[in-house]
């Protein structure tokens, strides 16, 4: 077991050093800038469909949003705008540098915490997913002390039963 | 420090699970209200609760507030079954007006419900901005003759305040002039008519009380059949002895359909103990300014019609 | 009411309440502390032990909670990055960048006593002022609360970080997503897009889970663990505030005590618009705005002074008016119709003894805040020993069943890893996510008011500069905005010539 477990761990040490190695550079304030424009014409798109109003209204429920949305193109115009200038007058872009090995463990951590979401939805036992989450992130962080694992297990444990039996939360 | 951390986990685990391990004798029943928890039913309901244990040595009631209207009563039909130890609040703005307004957003409908009581009942009353000086239904039907723009404000765009005033002003011949000014809660739609906002308010009598104390308000009709009998408000005209349409604001505890009749029986006459102790009936009388009011199934659908039919002649008034 | 005082010291004074006022602080502590369990929540867990009680121990409980909510907010927020509460978001600015500077017991020491101090002083406010005020805050009408909540908007401007244009696209996407739910005005569904659940809206505590709490988890994955176990010499400063620290206290605090209580006075705003605008008023009156940011005492001191500032202030429309403060004291509400108290200006005249007992008994529930904090800030600073394997759990633990206990319901934990994603997705993008919480925050006031002003006057904006209140607001936004744009400008100068 050990010795798998080594292995393993290797294996994602030698993975992660490649990823690490990895980068995506991205011109940042143009990416938001096109992003939230694409965001807000949408969301102007599909507010008929998602707004009902009333001919009696002086104000309708679309008015505020709309307003909203449109602030929210105007931002973007301006981001996209002074990029394309800098662009144009040869400045250097705002560029953001991502790295890959990064998002790689915040979509490990964000497994964990929909695997936690899931299991306590599915068998209606919020300890179960708990549990899970416990363990999940014990082994992320490789932990190798046994007395943490009894330690957050029974923490985990004594949580549920605090909201369960103490707060009359049923879950 | 390890260790510290190990012995105080234990502790606390050993803690819960004592007390998760304490029996109880009785069955617990708990009372959803699905509106918010300073509300008029949550408190009554709180108040019902905390009385359980006096009157019954086998059932004992524990009050929730989960505001959330149609959504929560949706999770509460999804989640429970026949003989769950489980009771939810339903009202008229669910049974009479949701279902017919929006009925997308109700999964349910009466037949997923055994009524069990209904605990009170509430005489809305309208109120009017002091500076009017209307103080009876003749002078509000002066008035509205005129012809001049009505502004009334109500606690929620479709609430049975909203309904209300549009049947009053409505069978008055009033609806083109009524503008309908929607507040979040009934304590600032009565703030809204002493400030001059809006001419009229319609709100429970315990919402009003404050305003029209400090002089901002006056208190034109009831909306029940006959004059107002107790409380400070005794006297004011009832709308229903000029021909006007009412209705009283009740919220009717439900079991799940399928409840063992016996349970049912059993659950009424708990709160029909409850609801005639001297302590309840003095608090709901003179702080709640509500009513005792016991009712029977056939009485409960009685008053589910009575506002399906109201709404269905006023529902283009409100919501146009 | 002299003759009020001292009927209310014999009825305050009880073996009884002193218990419960304790224990109402111990569980507002560590409620609040903890990310994900607001003191909302707490109040409502806790609301049905003072159904049995009379109402003046009912209330030093609920008190008890809801202050030190205010405190104990700040607790996380210096150690772990993580506001416990909403409001708590201005104090984590400063508070966890000095506890970084191995300050860690001297931050927590400033939000105690500025907290302590703001309490205090709301409390005083609140005995001495409060039916004069009220009379004054209840002429706001629909209009006046719009010019409130522009003036609460202006706020993005200071917390936008370094591009105020990518603060205005948060603040928009904060605003638009408090339009999620049914329209307030006319109950039709907004963007629900089928999902009948979404009808109610999005609970703010639940949304405040996933951009502050959860994201902060998917943030392990920036750093090595090594750095994620803090140092723990960090934690073993002695905690001695300078009397320079001292003096440089006294002002924010002082002022930020007063905005906390002119916020808290007004219903519907609370203590994060304080905590918010304290934090940033201090920052344009200090002689060391650099400071801000990077573990700034006048930071702390603003932002804790002003959100417990809150707490008395906030009574005073529910006591003179049945009109609650913030959603916290609307529960409270309940406590008190239950035990026959109907707010009103009535009530300090029928039933005095027992208000001027509650109302003295909001500063002795400082006064106790202030003493168990101090043992406290010892008992908490050991949260940052724990290592980082067993707190992350234990963390996503509570924010996931705080989430779940706001409406017991799996949807909101959905909702809370949705915000959690989204939160994440912004940060790589450099949006700053505290415009989101204030957009969340006076997003339906914003809209409620704006249409039902334009409703009353059947579409004229001129209601909008119609009253004294209205120009006073729009002087007071003007001020604000005025304020803000030179202060960026004088930082992005400053920039230029470093």
């Amino acid at each position: 077991m050990k010795q798998w477990v080594e292995q393993f761990n290797g294996r994602m040490d030698a993975w992660g050093r490649k990823l690490h190695e990895k980068e995506i550079r991205i011109p940042i304030d143009l990416v938001t800038g096109l992003a939230f424009a694409i965001f807000a014409l949408a969301i102007l798109l599909v507010m008929p469909d998602q707004v009902a109003i009333s001919e009696k209204d002086v104000v309708n429920g679309r008015a505020f949003p709309t307003l909203l949305m449109m602030v929210m193109l105007l931002c973007c115009a301006m981001l996209i705008g002074k990029e394309l200038y800098k662009l144009a007058t040869k400045q250097p872009l705002n560029w953001k540098v991502i790295n890959i090995q990064v998002e790689a463990k915040a979509l490990a951590i964000l497994g964990i915490l929909l695997g936690t979401y899931f299991l306590s939805k599915w068998t209606g036992l919020f300890v179960v997913g708990a549990v899970f989450c416990c363990l999940g992130f014990l082994l992320y962080f490789r932990c190798r002390k046994k007395s943490y694992y009894v330690i957050t297990l029974v923490i985990a444990v004594a949580i549920w039963a605090a909201f369960r039996f103490v707060l009359g939360v049923e879950f | 420090m390890k260790k510290r951390i190990l012995s105080i986990a234990l502790v606390v685990a050993m803690c819960v699970t004592l007390l998760a391990g304490c029996g109880q004798k009785s069955a617990t029943w708990k009372v959803t209200c699905p509106w918010a928890p300073s509300g008029v039913a949550a408190m009554v309901s709180q108040q019902a609760a905390t009385k359980s244990t006096s009157y019954s040595d086998t059932i004992t009631l524990v009050a929730e507030a989960i505001k959330g209207d149609a959504a929560t009563v949706n999770t509460w039909v999804a989640d429970t079954k026949a003989n769950d130890t489980e009771l939810v609040f339903v009202g008229e703005g669910l049974l009479s007006i949701t279902s017919i307004l929006d009925p997308a957003k109700m999964q349910f409908g009466y037949e997923d419900f055994v009524f069990v009581e209904n605990l009170y009942s509430s005489i809305f009353v309208l109120s009017a901005d002091a500076k009017l000086n209307i103080d009876s239904v003749a002078d509000l039907e002066a008035y509205v003759k005129q012809g001049t723009e009505i502004s009334v404000a109500v606690n929620g765009a479709t609430s049975s305040e909203a309904f209300l005033a549009a049947a009053l002003f409505g069978s008055m011949g009033a609806g083109n002039q009524l503008k309908l000014t929607p507040y979040q809660s009934a304590a600032e739609a009565a703030q809204a008519v002493a400030r001059g906002e809006t001419q009229f308010a319609v709100s429970h009598q315990s919402q009003i009380l404050e305003t029209y104390q400090q002089k901002g308000a006056t208190i034109v009709c009831a909306f029940d059949e006959g004059n107002i009998e107790n409380g400070p408000f005794a006297g004011v005209e009832g709308v229903g002895q000029h021909g006007y349409p009412y209705f009283r604001n009740r919220c009717f505890v439900m079991a799940r359909a399928g409840t063992d009749e016996k349970k049912v029986a059993e659950l009424k006459e708990l709160y029909g103990k409850i609801l005639a102790d001297a302590e309840v009936v003095e608090w709901l009388q003179n702080t709640m300014l509500l009513e005792v009011d016991t009712m029977s199934v056939a009485d409960v659908e009685a008053h589910v019609e009575n506002v399906k039919s109201i709404v269905n002649s006023y529902k283009d008034i409100v919501a146009g | 009411m002299l003759q009020y005082i001292a009927p209310a010291t014999g009825l305050l004074f009880t073996l009884e309440n002193i218990l419960w006022i304790n224990i109402g602080v111990f569980i507002g502590s560590v409620f609040a502390a903890i990310p994900g369990l607001s003191v909302i929540l707490c109040v409502i867990l806790f609301l049905p032990v003072t159904y049995s009680m009379t109402a003046i121990p009912g209330m030093m409980f609920l008190l008890g909670i809801y202050c030190a909510g205010g405190y104990g907010g700040s607790v996380s927020a210096i150690l772990i990055n993580t506001p416990g509460t909403p409001h708590a978001a201005a104090t984590m600015l400063d508070g966890h960048p000095l506890s970084e500077r191995g300050r860690t017991k001297a931050a927590l020491k400033i939000a105690l006593y500025a907290s302590t101090f703001g309490g205090i002083s709301s409390a005083l406010m609140l005995l001495f002022l409060g039916p004069q005020v009220a009379r004054v805050a209840a002429q706001l009408g629909t209009a006046e609360y719009f010019m409130v909540c522009v003036f609460g908007l202006t706020i993005i401007a200071g917390v936008s970080g370094k591009s105020m244009i990518k603060g205005l696209i948060s603040a928009c996407l904060g605003l638009l997503i408090s339009c999620v739910g049914s329209d307030p005005m006319t109950s039709y569904d907004r963007f629900t897009f089928g999902i009948s659940r979404l009808y109610l809206g999005l609970d703010l505590a639940v949304c405040l889970i996933g951009l502050f709490a959860l994201v902060e988890i998917m943030s392990k994955a920036e750093k090595r663990l090594d750095r994620l176990n803090l140092d723990t010499t960090q934690i073993k400063d002695d905690g001695i505030i300078t009397k320079e620290e001292y003096k440089r206290m006294a002002r924010p605090m002082l002022l930020s005590s007063l905005i906390g209580v002119m916020v808290g006075i007004i219903p519907g705003t609370g203590a994060s618009e304080a905590s918010w605008f304290s934090y940033n008023t201090a920052k344009n009156m200090s002689k060391h705005p650099e400071e801000f940011g990077h573990g700034s005492v006048e930071g702390i001191a603003a932002a804790e002074a002003a959100n417990n500032a809150v707490t008395g202030a906030t009574l005073i429309p529910l006591l003179t008016l049945g009109i609650p403060g913030d959603g916290t004291v609307a529960i409270m509400l309940s406590a008190l119709m239950i035990n026959g108290l109907n707010p009103g200006l009535t009530l300090f005249t029928t039933q005095g003894n027992i208000m001027y007992a509650i109302m003295l008994g909001l500063i002795l529930v400082n006064i106790f805040m202030l003493l168990q904090g101090k043992f406290l800030t010892r008992l908490f600073a050991k949260v940052v020993s724990i290592p980082q394997e067993i707190l992350t759990p234990i963390i996503v633990i509570f924010c996931f069943a705080g989430a779940y206990s706001v409406n017991e319901n799996f949807f909101d934990v959905g909702v809370a890893l949705i915000f959690g994603m989204l939160a994440w997705i912004l940060r790589k993008l450099e949006l700053p996510p505290v415009p989101i919480l204030l957009g969340l925050v006076l997003g339906s006031m914003t809209e409620t008011n704006f249409r039902r002003a334009l409703l009353i006057s059947n579409g004229n904006p001129k209601i909008f500069f119609s009253s004294v209140y209205c120009i006073i607001f729009l002087v007071l936004i003007l001020l604000a905005v005025g304020t803000i744009v030179r202060g960026k400008m004088k930082e992005r100068s400053t920039q230029k010539e470093a």
